[in-house]
């Protein structure tokens, strides 16, 4: 720390800090209109200008300069605010005076600066600016005349989300933000560059004239997505949420979001919600009330252990318990899951067997601590994009190293000295096993990992797996992979990561131990910037499973649910939110199993596919209507409240679950506050947290691990009959699960289901960008637009599995890789 | 005092106001001389055939009688107009801050002042009615 003056204050600072950094925690406010907390310091605008004493009075400015011991500093001297009110005129020379129809006013720094500083007439005549106004992107609208170049735009592009899609271009009084070769915006539009603009320069297009600043209410909350956890601030206004609002100071992301989270909050005040319950009557569905339909539902649950459940991750904690508590107590059934069964299992059983705990021994802020990152498939930055963007400042701004193993390239394997190694599809436990051994024969593990328990039986199990004989089976070098072990073993502090979900069945089990082996190896766990962190899919995945809401003893899993449903063994299905339809695995086994039901009750935001086929429907609240917990992948649990009323003919979850029970003859604590009092008490380091001490920010729930070594099972690698072609799922960067559908913004940028396929296989079938072509399995047969991108190996292809309207589980059957032949 | 003082001063006034004009207005039939400055029924300015208003929203956010109702889009030529813009009058105080606060002139207020209704529902003035008619 060092002593400083400001504004004849005593205060101290960070030896770090800069003068605007020291200002800004000592309560001293600078004006600036170029600086972010997350981005590295510029000094465009020239407003931060400050006089400091020992520089012989001259004006520097604060946002670059860094403090020094005994720095006097004056920040609003006579002549400062002259120089700022010079600055302001400048800028005004050309900034269009359009705030009337500028949806950045309210919010404008340039704006509020004027104000601030009077300036109500300018000394200067000028030209305003006359550039093209892109109003073609459906997203992001660019108006460069409003432009202060403060180039905040172009550098959270590249610092952050390492896309670089905007930069100056051209020269002196000629230069402006734009793309390459002036061509549209064509990037991933996460939407970072409309929060930093501190002018209208860039807006985000489906709030456009929504409303005015002013006029929102801003309600804090938690993003309803992905497992990631991000912070979000819902703009309200008359009961609507309208648009998302930036807030730099918010959760350990800064405020920074993904396409979904910025752009896909429509679905919550969408026109095609549910609004009231459904009962199939005559063999349609029919508007009902509450009694009828609860009635009919509560006398269905009578059945025991012919009732079976299906829950979405994106319930919240409370409500999970209360099914749970529900289905066990009341129903007096063993037989309910989430997430397909699954797309849990790495934390339920891999983590579980090999660090003692189903959860990951890593937090998402490990990623900023780690020398080196391993990342199995580059599809970590496509699930969990905020996740990505952390990889991207490790590896950009402090020199993490960033080892990749994939089926296919991505963004992250475009990251300065990253280092991908292509595999063949479904092969990472194999290579995986072989870096353990690889380890284990080179001496390169830790003295301590000898006396970890499993630890002969591992060498035995292992002694399959040399680097050789694997690396002929995957189709990488031996070399790579000894390489990539001495490179784990040697960086000091090491995280693995990778993304689990219902498209990535492979990521099971098997892989979560063969991650957490490395890790037990080496001693790496346990220590900060160490361990293995499994993202998990939904926003509420890991609570799924801290609350219990997983195959039982003696019950079925998800995919035995639905077999079982087929046999007439299970005559009542509860659906609370899954959309099986689409994101199961099988489509003609899910199909099969729903015809044969008896009885399926779906609780649901929209009349999805699968509530469609119900004989029930209850409409239900999204997170934003409703208050509660949600745990994050990194089991950073987090408080959020209601952003809206909800409307008074639909119910939460919660409510709907309370009904159900006092029905049944139980007994509920009334708010989700109680029961929460509860589960704190029984879960594993929730104990302390209630939504009081919660209100303020989210709490990690610590992990407690007690290290095994199990020998994972690695599957046959993958061989393709020739003429096929090998069809890996996955997540779409612009989607998670089948939520997005119904949020306008991601359906804007990608709305259709696609096969994206390499440049070698697209000349080789003849098939061009945008083609429609057939891809057949064995199990059935669709029709896809086809992509051509270079990042795909020639061999494999890739699909995600979002869409209901070309579900890809038409030719997908729950197998890491899937054979198809792709024909035009 | 002499009692008859009274009664005579009383009958000055009463005599001089037999011959004085009437002060009362005999409405409808007769039609008062509204000021210029008077602020009565509110009109919306029209500029090549179209409302000046660009929706800023600036009327109702000073509006303290909280009676006007704008909604924003965009046009053909990715401007800004109103799609909705209503006034309650029955809520409206008169008070003119809406025609002080908009940037662009496109309020004004008529000297129209016979608003008298029926129906609660015809107070309501959309945006047809309240543009300036040729």
């Amino acid at each position: 720390m060092v002593n400083l003056t400001i504004d004849d204050k005593q205060v101290t600072a960070p030896k770090s800090a800069t003068i605007y950094e020291a200002a800004t925690l000592n309560g001293v406010k600078i004006p600036i209109l170029c600086h972010d907390k997350k981005l590295l310091p510029f000094g465009a605008c020239r407003m931060c200008l400050v006089e400091v004493e020992q520089m012989k009075g001259r004006q520097i400015p604060a946002c670059t300069t860094p403090v020094t011991e005994g720095m006097i500093i004056r920040t609003s001297t006579p002549d400062i605010v002259k120089a700022r009110k010079m600055v302001l005129e400048l800028l005004l020379l050309n900034h269009p005076l359009d705030c009337p129809v500028c949806d950045k006013s309210g919010d404008c720094d340039l704006q509020n600066l004027t104000y601030e500083y009077q300036v109500n007439s300018n000394r200067f005549t000028d030209a305003k600016f006359n550039h093209e106004i892109d109003y073609n992107n459906p997203l992001i609208e660019r108006d460069m005349n409003r432009c202060v170049l403060c180039g905040k735009c172009a550098r959270i592009c590249d610092e952050i989300v390492s896309f670089g899609a905007l930069t100056f271009i051209d020269r002196g009084i000629e230069t402006k933000i734009g793309c390459e070769f002036e061509e549209g915006l064509n990037c991933e539009f996460c939407g970072s560059c409309i929060s930093v603009c501190p002018v209208g320069s860039l807006l985000a297009r489906p709030f456009k004239h929504k409303a005015r600043f002013w006029a929102l209410t801003k309600h804090k909350s938690v993003c309803g997505y992905c497992g990631t956890g991000c912070n979000l601030t819902l703009g309200v206004k008359d009961n609507k949420v309208l648009t998302t609002i930036y807030d730099e100071n918010q959760g350990f992301h800064k405020g920074q979001l993904c396409v979904r989270g910025r752009f896909g909050y429509q679905f919550i005040s969408s026109e095609k919600r549910l609004t009231t319950p459904l009962v199939r009557k005559n063999g349609r569905l029919v508007e009902s009330t509450w009694d009828e339909a609860l009635e009919l539902v509560a006398g269905r649950l009578k059945g025991g252990s012919n009732v079976a459940a299906l829950a979405t991750p994106r319930l919240t904690n409370e409500e999970l318990a209360l099914f749970k508590k529900l289905l066990v107590e009341n129903v007096g059934t063993k037989n309910f899951d989430h997430a397909a069964g699954y797309a849990h299992a790495a934390l339920t059983e891999g983590f579980a067997r090999s660090f003692g705990a189903a959860a990951s021994s890593a937090s998402i802020l490990d990623i900023q601590k780690s020398d080196l990152l391993l990342v199995i498939k580059t599809d970590s930055y496509e699930t969990h994009p905020v996740v990505g963007f952390e990889i991207n400042m490790a590896v950009k701004n402090r020199g993490a190293k960033l080892s990749i193993l994939s089926d296919k390239r991505g963004k992250l394997s475009k990251l300065p000295q990253a280092q991908t190694l292509l595999h063949r599809p479904g092969s990472e436990v194999a290579i995986l096993n072989a870096i353990a051994r690889v380890l284990i024969v080179d001496k390169l593990a830790s003295a301590t990992a000898v006396t970890i328990a499993g630890y002969a039986e591992l060498v035995k199990a292992l002694s399959g797996f040399t680097a050789e004989t694997v690396a002929t089976q995957v189709g990488i070098s031996a070399a790579d992979i000894k390489k990539l072990a001495s490179d784990y073993a040697a960086a000091e502090k090491a995280l693995i990561i990778f993304p689990a979900g219902q498209a990535y069945s492979g990521h099971n089990a098997d892989l979560a131990t063969a991650a957490a082996n490395l890790a037990l190896l080496t001693g790496k766990y346990d220590k900060e910037g160490c361990g293995v962190l499994c993202l998990s899919e939904k926003n509420n995945s890991q609570g799924a499973v801290d609350m219990g809401f997983i195959p039982q003893e003696g019950g079925l899993n998800a995919l035995q649910i639905l077999d079982a449903c087929a046999d007439g063994s299970v005559k009542t299905l509860f659906i609370a939110g899954e959309n099986p339809l689409t994101s199961y695995p099988s489509l003609a086994k899910v199909k099969a199993a729903f015809e044969a039901l008896e009885f399926l009750v779906v609780s649901e935001l929209f009349l999805t596919e699968t509530a469609a086929k119900a004989d029930v429907v209850l409409p239900v609240c999204s997170f934003a209507e409703k208050d509660g917990t949600f745990t994050s992948t990194d089991r950073r649990v987090q408080y959020f409240k209601s952003a809206i009323r909800k409307s008074v003919h639909i119910k939460t979850d919660y409510e709907i679950f309370s009904n159900l029970v006092t029905r049944l003859g139980g007994a509920v604590p009334p708010t989700p506050a109680l029961l929460f009092n509860e589960i704190a008490a029984k879960t594993p380091g929730y104990q302390g947290m209630s939504h009081v001490s919660l209100r303020k920010e989210g709490a990690f729930a610590p992990v407690a691990t007690k290290p095994e070594f199990v020998a994972p099972q690695a599957a046959a690698p993958f061989t393709a009959e020739t003429g096929k072609l090998a069809l890996v799922t996955g997540s779409a960067l612009y989607h998670n699960g089948t939520l997005s559908e119904h949020g306008e913004g991601p359906m804007h940028v990608c709305p259709e289901n696609y096969v994206e396929l390499s440049r070698a296989d697209a000349s080789l079938y003849k098939i061009a960008e945008g083609d429609l072509v057939t891809v057949a399995s064995a199990t059935g047969s669709m029709q896809l637009k086809a992509r051509v991108t270079p990042r795909m190996p020639a061999g494999v292809v890739f699909s995600p599995y979002h869409f209901s309207e070309a579900p890809i589980n038409t030719i997908w059957s729950g197998s890491p890789v899937t054979a198809v032949t792709v024909s035009k | 005092m002499n009692p008859i003082t009274p009664i005579i001063n009383g009958m000055k006034i009463t005599l001089k106001h037999m011959f004085m004009k009437p002060v009362t207005l005999q409405y409808p039939t007769e039609r008062p001389k509204v000021a210029i400055r008077f602020r009565g029924l509110h009109a919306l300015n029209v500029s090549h055939d179209k409302a000046k208003c660009v929706a800023c929203y600036l009327c109702p956010t000073v509006c303290p009688a909280k009676c006007i109702t704008v909604e924003a889009a965009e046009d053909a030529n990715h401007d800004k107009y109103a799609t909705v813009y209503e006034i309650d009058m029955l809520r409206c105080i008169f008070c003119g801050y809406c025609v002080e606060a908009c940037p662009v002139d496109a309020v004004k207020m008529t000297e129209e002042f016979e608003l008298a209704n029926y129906n609660r529902k015809d107070f309501i003035y959309s945006k047809e009615r309240l543009l300036v008619k040729k």
